[in-house]
This record gives structure tokens, sequence and C-alpha cells, in this order.
């Protein structure tokens, strides 16, 4: 028997307000392309409706960027609705390739980018130094450990200074498993155990996929902080000098809209310097087009969603900051003229 | 004859389609009414909308225009199957001619997005639909839709100039002209507004525009009884005071109102109305007075807001409350039956009180709230769906609203149009025009492709 919530399927009544801010449906245009046709999907499953490749293209094309849950009148949560029902496909077995490879690399190699090699070789330079115990924990996150050191290394370089070490042997965080439909209880319980062996209170995250899945799918037993909030709490220690730099900032939608974390790192940036909007921002913000499996299963999509993304940033601005490195990737990938760094390193240039 | 493949010649490979998943998709819109399209097509000029009719009529394949799907009467829903249109890919502006104060647009375009348009030159197209966000400007012609500033501006009718229409053999003609009055004949445009798509596709359309008020302000008044609040409405007409808006919104409205945005937080009251006034400085300041003694002796409360983001706050959440009483009570949800009945204005007050014991008499929770100003009451009831002894209540209930709105000599649908889901009343409230109705219906569609089974013709 499918299992699916029902009653949080047909809370939503079509009015189609949704329409007006998915992305996914500017671009794609067929009615299944959006959070109103995925809704339908999903009921039409629970009622029979034959699973084929549209069916899936129809609800893994979803970024899960979360501006339809956040608009919508009746009070819906399509986000949770299209997870629940990949997850019940996979559960019969009913996925795309781009899920199954997914998969497939994160339980063999315990990183979403399938790399053997040693997740902790950023340290290089920090060899003898990590603490053996702290409250708090740099939670790195696949995508930084292996495509973004040198992000990784200003953010350690910053939070080394405090209680803050990092887990021995960290593991994925769960969060694309959870996205696309698989179980990630083995990578939590691994990252939870190693918590506990390090007597540490609060994970501190630099990617905005491994915030949400560390308030959403772990129990509750621990803190968690973007970096940008630990570094608000922290801006009068850090003797940080004054930039002179305009930069733009994106909200990544798993940070912002989804965990409310907004003002952190714009306190950060306008400590260091002047920050220019872009067009959408905050809750309204577009999203960079990589989210909820789109970038590994769609990178046509995926891209051209960037491409909208940059056509946002301001005039006249020398940065655009992120605070993700998921979002970093795919907006330098869209081809961003305007040069694409993680807000750290912006921190760490105001600390030279 | 592979019908798809021929769809496919036309539009192009990518833009017709049998996928299974899109025919359900295709197969609503926001109200009950269901039917499956054997195909969709997503045409992008007139030029393929000709070719496609041609090709349809030919065959007696039925045709179905959709806009957005945002429909609350089943009119973009194809219930003979056959090809669903999807016209919200045709969505350029096509020209701002702010000298003859008109623009073109093609029928794919949202509604917002043209007055964001215009708004920088400081014009505005005035039907304001509580859909703005997200319907097309198509369907809101198509249904001669209209919103909440229709007690002074009318509804969108009034505002339609020309329309380039794809008759049923494909054939493409012009309604109208570009000049702000015609006697020119018959008037086809107004016979397309309001047609639903059974009379041809409406391909393009030149619409009216008006200059911004230089000044806006929104009352809110509070009142014990709806009863009340229909009163102040009836004498604020009277003493002159024409309201560019006049909302009501009933005691489970305003709740909902509260909980979807707190920031608005209108005061708990039996009744609310909301009044927005507009003109210049002065004249708005002399409107707000009259307003202000009108309701004085009968409202137990009265705000005022000139804040300009205070007033779309308030604005953006009135639009989208229809579908927010889940936000109230999570196992509840609105369903778009009998909601949108017209009455003339002054027997709001015996509606309001007619609609609480339809409410009683059905146990069926039922939010009013609506364009008060032109006697549209919008009736949300809202219902456990997964029980079935309620949508039977629920049908009934509706019925009866229809009916009573009917009996008052008003209307089944004042902006939301018939559809299939108030077809049934049509004889009822039109009488023999409905037979007129029907001529012209043959005259101009012999094969009945045309959005079958739609208006009751």
């Amino acid at each position: 028997m499918f299992d699916l919530d029902l009653r949080s399927i047909l809370k939503c009544v079509r009015c189609g307000a949704c329409r007006s801010v998915c992305p996914v449906l500017e671009e794609i245009r067929w009615e299944s392309a959006g959070p109103r046709g995925r809704m339908l999907v999903a009921h039409g499953i629970s009622q029979g409706l034959d699973v084929d490749t549209d069916v899936l293209d129809s609800l893994n094309t979803c970024m899960t960027c979360g501006m339809c849950k956040q608009m919508c009148p009746a009070g819906a949560n399509p986000i949770s609705v299209i997870e629940n029902t990949r997850r019940q496909l996979v559960m019969r077995g009913e996925m795309t390739e781009a899920q199954r490879k997914l998969n497939e690399r994160i339980i063999q190699s315990g990183n979403s980018l399938g790399e053997m090699s040693d997740r902790h070789a950023w340290l290089g330079g920090y060899d003898g130094v990590i603490k053996e115990t702290a409250g708090y924990v740099y939670f790195v996150g696949c995508l930084g450990a292996y495509r973004y050191p040198e992000s990784l290394v200003a953010t350690f370089d910053v939070l080394s200074h405090f209680d803050v070490t990092i887990l021995p042997d960290e593991v994925c965080c769960g969060s694309p498993l959870n996205r696309t439909g698989f179980e990630s209880a083995e990578m939590i319980t691994h990252n939870a155990e190693q918590m506990h062996k390090v007597h540490a209170h609060t994970f501190i995250t630099s990617c905005a996929g491994c915030h949400n899945t560390l308030i959403q799918n772990y129990s509750g037993e621990f803190e968690v902080m973007h970096v940008s909030e630990f570094l608000e709490q922290h801006l009068s220690e850090l003797e940080l000098k004054r930039l002179n730099l305009t930069v733009t900032y994106h909200d990544a939608c798993h940070l912002g809209r989804c965990q409310g974390v907004f003002d952190a790192p714009r306190k950060v940036i306008t400590a260091v310097c002047d920050l220019k909007e872009m067009k959408t921002n905050r809750e309204n913000a577009r999203c960079c087009g990589g989210g909820g499996g789109v970038r590994t299963g769609y990178p046509d999509l995926s891209l051209a969603l960037a491409k909208k993304r940059l056509e946002e940033i301001p005039d006249g601005v020398d940065y655009l900051i992120t605070s993700c490195p998921l979002c970093t990737k795919n907006l330098i990938e869209g081809g961003s003229d305007t040069d694409v760094i993680d807000l750290m390193e912006l921190v760490r240039l105001a600390m030279e | 004859m592979d019908v798809i493949k021929k769809l496919q010649k036309i539009v192009g490979i990518d833009r017709a389609t049998t996928s299974p998943v899109q025919l359900y998709c295709y197969s609503s819109d926001s109200s009950q009414i269901r039917g499956t399209p054997d195909y969709v097509v997503r045409p992008q000029n007139t030029e393929q909308v000709s070719q496609l009719m041609r090709f349809a009529n030919k065959h007696g394949i039925p045709v179905t225009a959709r806009g957005a799907g945002t429909g609350l009467a089943g009119g973009a829903v194809a219930l003979n199957g056959g090809i669903v249109l999807d016209l919200s890919g045709m969505d350029m502006i096509l020209d701002i001619d702010i000298n003859n104060l008109q623009v073109a647009i093609e029928p794919g375009v949202i509604h917002s997005r043209l007055n964001k348009a215009l708004e920088p030159k400081g014009f505005f197209f005035p039907p304001d639909p509580g859909s703005s966000e997200m319907c097309t400007l198509g369907g809101l012609i198509a249904n001669n839709g209209s919103g909440m500033r229709t007690v002074k501006y009318g509804t969108t009718k009034n505002y339609v100039l020309d329309l380039e229409v794809v008759m049923a053999d494909g054939s493409v003609i012009n309604t109208g002209s570009k000049t702000l009055k015609s006697s020119a004949g018959y008037d086809l445009t107004r016979l397309m507004v309001g047609s639903e798509g059974t009379l041809g596709i409406i391909t393009k359309a030149v619409l009216k525009i008006l200059p911004l008020p230089k000044a806006r302000t929104v009352m809110l008044a509070s009142f014990k009884t709806p009863e009340l609040a229909g009163d102040v409405v009836v004498k604020t007409l009277s003493a002159g005071v024409i309201p560019s808006a006049c909302e009501i919104l009933d005691r489970v409205t305003v709740e909902v109102l509260n909980a979807y945005d707190p920031n608005i937080a209108i005061p708990d009251a039996g009744a609310t109305i909301l009044f927005e006034l507009d003109g210049t400085k002065g004249s708005v300041q002399e409107q707000a007075k009259v307003v202000e003694i009108v309701c004085k002796p009968l409202a137990s409360g009265i705000r005022i807001a000139t804040d300009r983001e205070e007033m779309e706050e308030i604005w953006s959440a009135r639009r989208l409350v229809g579908a927010a009483i889940s936000r109230i009570n999570p196992n509840k949800v609105r369903v778009y039956v009998g909601e949108d009945i017209g009455v003339p204005i002054k027997e709001i007050p015996r509606m309001l009180k007619l609609v609480q014991s339809i409410s009683k008499e059905f146990d069926l929770s039922i939010m009013t709230y609506g364009h008060i100003g032109d006697g549209n009451l919008h009736t949300g009831m809202c219902i456990d769906m997964l029980d079935n002894e309620q949508w039977e209540q629920l049908d009934l209930a509706a019925d009866k609203i229809h009916r009573t709105a009917i009996m008052l000599g008003g209307t089944v649908s004042a902006e939301h149009g018939i559809g299939s889901a108030r077809s049934r009343y049509m004889r009822l409230e039109r009488g023999d025009a409905l037979d007129v109705m029907i001529l012209i219906k043959r005259a101009l569609d012999p094969k009945g492709i045309l959005n079958p089974g739609k208006l009751g013709v």
C-alpha cells in the first residue's frame, strides 16, 4: 500500500498561487513542472497513476527551494509532499538513473562526490592543532572538503581561535539522500556518535544543505549554527579591518528561506565592506538552481536557472558572496562575470 | 490519422503531448470539475492557433482554451477530451501606448505583470482580481473577471477595446479597434468577453488603461454583525461616496487573515468593512470624512491606513484569503463551490443573513467575504476532504446559495464564470435569453468543438 499523507496533499486547493513563484515552472512551462502539478502528480500516484519517466521528471525537477511553501495561502508544504513521494517511489525501486548513482556514490564513499581520497586532506597545515574535544564542531560538508578546500581553510583559520574542532571521521550529513528519496539513518548515527566522542553540543555549518539537514533530520540533541551566526557573536574579538569593496549576497534557499538565517551573513558582510542587495533577496531570493538534486539530475535546467539568478547581480559590485558551496559551484558554472566567493573568504581578506 | 503528429507539426515537437502525466496535470483547475484531455498543446502565436483550429474543426476535435488554470468553475477543463490549448506561453506585452491610453497584450500575460509594467509610467489596468499574481489576462477576459475595484472602476468588459480572436474554423478576426469608442455594428468585443472560450480563442487584446490615482487610503471599520456592515455600505454609496474598493470580511475571514499574516492585526469583530478611497489628496480626505460620519453610529471601531506598505500588506493578504482557511483548522480545506454570488446592493444585508442560516442548516462553516460594494459575495465553504457526508452537505448548501441569490434578483457568478460548475443554473437565471445564447453558439461554432459542456450552451 502506498503510504502517502493524503491530507497533506489535499491541503492544496489548486489555486495556482505557487505558479507565480516557481522558477522551474517559469523555465519548463508545462504544468507538471510546477508545485501545483507536482501535488497533483503525488495525488495521482496515490490513486494508481503509472510512474513513467515524465512522472519522475516532474517530481525530481523540484529544487526544494521553498518558494511555493512560503507563499502557499493554504499552508500546504509541497517540499515535504514531494520528498515523501520521492521516498515512496525509491522504496518501490522507481527512480532516475541520476538518483540511483548518487545513492551508490554516497553509500560507497561516504560523500556525495564519490571521492575515495582523504576527507581531511584540506587540513594539511593544521596537523597537530586539532582539538580532541570542544563545545563546537565545524561540520565541513562534502562539497567543501573535496572542491573548496580554500574556503574551508579560510573558515577554520577563523574558527580555530575558538572552542571549535572538527569531527575525526565526518561523513556526508545525509542531505542529498534525504532530498532525493533515500534513507540517511546510518550517516546521521555515525556523525552523532562522533559528536559524542568530542563532547560537542553545537554544529557550526558553512553549507546551507548541511545546515538544513542537521536541523531537520537529526534528533535535535545538538544545536546548529551557521558560521555567520557564530561569527556575528564574536565580531568584536576578530579585529577585522574595513575593505574597500562593495559586494552583493546570494541567500541560499536552505539557509535563508528554509531556516530563516538572513541577518547574520549581512551583519558579517557589512562589518567588513559595503553590501548592495541582489534584485530578489532574503525571503524572496531566487534559487541558484542547484538544490534538491537538480544539479545532479538535470544539469542543463540547473545552469539555466543559475544564469537567471546571475542576471540579478547589481551593477558595480566586486564580489558575489555566498554561504553555501553548492550555490558557489552552480553560480560559477552558470558563467558569473562577477567573482563568486564564500562569505568566509571575504572575512579572511579582512583579517589579512 | 495520427493526431499528435499533426499537432506537433503545427507547434513543434516539444509543444504538443499525450504524456499521461501532462494529461493528468491539465485535467483540473481550482474547481471540483474534472476532465482529461487527449492532447495538451502550447502554441506560440496566432498563426499556430489558427492552424490548430482549422485542423480541429475539420476533424471535430474539441478544443478547450486555458490560461493559468486558476479558474473556479471548470471553464478550462476539457469535459469531452480533445485538445487543451495552454496559452500561458503567449505572454508578451506587445505595446504600452500611453498617448492612446491603451496596451496591447497576448493572452498569457499575468495580470500583476501588466500593472507592474504600467506603474512606473503612472498608469494602471483597474480590474484587480484576487488571483492577480497568477491569473492570465486571457482568462480574465474570457470570464469577465474583475475583483476588488469594481465598485468604482467596473469589470474587465469596461476595459477591452479590441480582441484578436481565432474562430472555430480557424479564421482570425478583430472585434474592435484602437479607438476608445466605436458604434460600428454589433459589439463583438463584449460578446467575446465572458464567453469562456465557447465562441473563439482570444490571441491578442487591446485594453484601456487609466492614470493611477494620486492618493489612496484604506479604512477598516468593525461591526457587531454582518447586517450592520451591509447597512453601512448601502448608506456610504447613497451618501455619494464611491470607494475604489469596498470589501466585507466576516469574523472567520478576519481570523484567517490574521493567521496568514499576523502583521496586519485586524481587530476581531462580527464583520469588518475594508474601504479603499482614491483620488487626489483632498478628495480622499473628503471621502474619508463622509465614510467616518456614516460609520460612526454603527461601527464598533475605525482604523485608517495611509502608509503604502501597510495598505499593500492588507490587500496582498486579502487577495489570497480564500485559500487560507486551513491556517486556522488544518483539517478543513476550502472547496470552491457556490462561492461567487452577486446580488443587488440593497439586498446585501438580507443575503448575508440568509447565508448564515444556510450555514446553520447544513452545519457547514462558511467564511463570507467579498466585494460588498458591488454586491458580490464570496461564500467560502470548508470541509474535511476525507468526510463524504460533508461533501454531500456542501453540494446541497451551494445549491441553496445559488438559488437564493437568483431569488433576490442576483446572479450565480459575479466574476468567476459559469464553466460547467454552474451551467445548470443558466436557464433559471437567464430564462429565454439562454436560447439566444445557444443560437449564437450554433452560428459561430456549428460543430460544437469550442469548450463543449460549458455555460449551458
